[in-house]
């Protein structure tokens, strides 16, 4: 009897599926190329930075400090300096944030608050398509379709009204209302950046949960109420995220800015002036650069680079505040 | 015999007992109430006393979120849903388009399932209500917040840290402090719908204190899935099921001796 139950055991270990063990050659190879994805990006990026920096590094060389803080640009006597560049990258950045978080901010409040139900939908999908326009489309449609009409319809009655008054005579002074500047830019941009800020903040509002806007209702809040001090401060810190994505954006558009902005080395306070921004020069002279205008290009990259990291760093601070008031 | 009548009849004894004399101060006269095409309540009539605190059970599902938002109107946030009917408060039937419903809603106030505090410091959150409808000074104020601290039984806790976020409370403390936002604002009835639904059993037994000493100020309406809790703080009970007021009466009656044979099924639990 006994020896019959472990004939059976016996009998059954070795039909039983045996599991293949652990630590196979499928196994290790998966991993190999799960590391080597995750590096290759690092890679990549580090390969990208440096390389850059590397052809930068003479132009550094050449004009030291001064290629940050001279406006120089001339090719003909190689004297070159970022100081335009970089001011117009973030005047055109900065306007194009300070027409377009408040424009999102109302599209997000709208859509997830007022917004009767049968409008949602078609109204989020415009907001979404908008994003999916080619950049080089608007770069075209603000050149040759919004730059003629701004100038006419604005920078003129605009220029002619301001002349000669304190500040805002310098600031909104047109000298060749052509309809391209860097406010022109700033436009285009805010409307290119829109798409992304409002859909985020729009998914962020609708996550507060149910209860909390109840609650801000239940004690007497009207809509404006609700929106200022409960919903919006709930979700300020992805909404500060999604303006600093937007800010990215801003920072490194190429296309549509070198269309609208002018393309001009001069620095001037009027926004309706034309100016340049890092990445519009860079794409303006690539073609024909070599010698230390190439250099002075890769420099301009790096510079963006830079700048970039230390919008995102600042962005870091502003959010780790948020989270601690 | 079963447990749960067990339990009732010892909290019952010694509870305070239900005045039947007390004002009444919210009438709900052949209230019908719609989700779309969907009928939520079905002609429901009942009367809330003054300064008692009435508790509407039943299952999930019957009715009673859905009557108690009707009160404060909260269910206008959604167009779909709709109310018919009365209820008069102060002589006013509330479900008049014509009525202010940021005035009403700072008149009842409302506690939610989960603790809601809003983003900005405890001492904001409880001066946001009253910043909205009283212009007082900083030390009025300052008053005003001791107070409603005091009331909401947090003052003790939170004296040292006005300043601080009340996201950084605890759950309990988070609904306490909720409680004192809405004491704030003096409304004349609180609206608890499950407040003690997402709190541990010491939490819970402090929002029940602190229900039993608001009653001395406010009508209090309390949603609860929890019978116990219904039998420990009410004075008067009101047994919904299937989107219809059953029975309602004095607490100790409905639980020791109730009229119809589905309210004695469903607090002996018979089902639920």
């Amino acid at each position: 009897m006994a020896a019959l139950t472990e004939q059976i055991a016996l009998a059954r270990s070795a039909d039983a599926p045996a599991r293949k063990t652990p630590g196979g050659i499928g196994d290790s190879l998966f991993r190999l190329a799960s590391y080597g994805s995750a590096l290759l990006v690092l890679l990549f990026l580090v390969g990208i930075l440096g390389s850059i920096a590397y052809g930068g590094w003479p132009a550094f060389r050449e004009f030291g400090p001064g290629f940050i803080t001279s406006s120089a640009w001339n090719i003909g006597q190689e004297q070159y300096g970022a100081f335009v560049a970089i001011i117009g990258t973030i005047a055109s950045a900065f306007l194009a944030l300070l027409i377009g978080v408040p424009l999102s901010l109302g599209i997000a409040v709208y859509l997830t608050q007022l917004c009767p139900g049968w409008a949602r939908k078609p109204v989020s999908m415009t907001i979404e398509l908008l994003a999916s326009v080619p950049s080089i489309i608007y770069g075209m449609w603000g050149l040759f379709i919004f730059a003629p009409l701004f100038a006419s319809y604005v920078q003129i009655p605009v220029s002619s009204l301001v002349e000669g008054m304190p500040i805002v005579g310098t600031l909104f002074y047109a000298r060749v209302p052509s309809g391209v500047g860097i406010l022109t830019a700033g436009i285009i941009l805010a409307i290119m950046i829109v798409p992304f800020v409002a859909s985020i903040t729009r998914d962020m509002l609708d996550q507060i949960p149910t209860v909390l806007r109840e609650s801000a209702y239940g004690i007497g809040c009207t809509t404006w109420e609700v929106v200022r001090h409960v919903l919006v401060p709930q979700a300020s810190v992805s909404i500060i995220g999604a303006i600093m994505l937007g800010l990215g954006r801003a920072l490194g558009e190429t296309m549509a800015v070198t269309f609208v902005i002018g393309n001009a080395n001069r620095l001037s306070a009027s926004v309706f002036d034309p100016g340049s921004t890092i990445a519009s020069r860079i794409a303006n002279e690539f073609n024909e650069a070599d010698g230390m205008q190439l250099h002075a290009l890769m420099a301009l990259g790096c510079i963006l680079f830079v700048v970039t990291f230390i919008v995102l760093i600042i962005a870091r601070l502003l959010v780790r505040r948020v989270k601690v008031a | 015999m079963n447990a749960p009548t067990e339990i009732t009849q010892a909290q019952l004894t010694g509870r305070h007992q239900a005045d039947e004399n007390a004002p009444i101060r919210i009438a709900v006269k052949d209230l019908n109430f719609y989700y779309g095409s969907f009928h939520g309540l079905k002609s429901v009539n009942l009367n809330f006393h003054d300064r008692q605190v009435t508790a509407l059970i039943g299952p999930s599902g019957c009715g009673k979120s859905t009557l108690l938002r009707t009160f404060n109107r909260i269910y206008s946030l959604y167009p779909e849903q709709r109310a018919e009917g009365q209820i008069m408060l102060d002589g006013r039937n509330i479900l008049d388009p014509r009525i202010d419903l940021n005035e009403l809603r700072s008149k009842i106030g409302m506690v939610f399932q989960k603790p809601t505090p809003f983003p900005m410091s405890i001492y904001d959150n409880v001066a946001f209500g009253l910043r909205l409808y009283e212009r007082l000074s900083k030390a009025d104020l300052d008053i005003r917040v001791e107070e409603s601290l005091r009331k909401a039984a947090l003052w003790d806790e939170a004296k040292d840290k006005l300043k601080q976020s009340g996201m950084g409370l605890s759950g309990g403390q988070q609904q306490r402090l909720c409680i004192a936002r809405t004491v704030a604002q003096r409304p004349e009835v609180i609206l608890f719908d499950e407040p003690t639904s997402a709190l541990d059993p010491i939490s819970t037994g402090r929002i029940e204190e602190l229900i039993e000493q608001l009653r001395s100020e406010f009508t209090i309406v309390i949603v609860t899935h929890n019978m116990q809790q219904a039998a420990r703080i009410s004075q008067f009970t009101a047994f919904m099921y299937l989107d219809e007021l059953v029975e309602f009466g004095p607490t100790t009656r409905i639980f020791m001796n109730p009229e119809k044979r589905q309210t004695q099924d469903y607090i002996t639990g018979r089902f639920g």
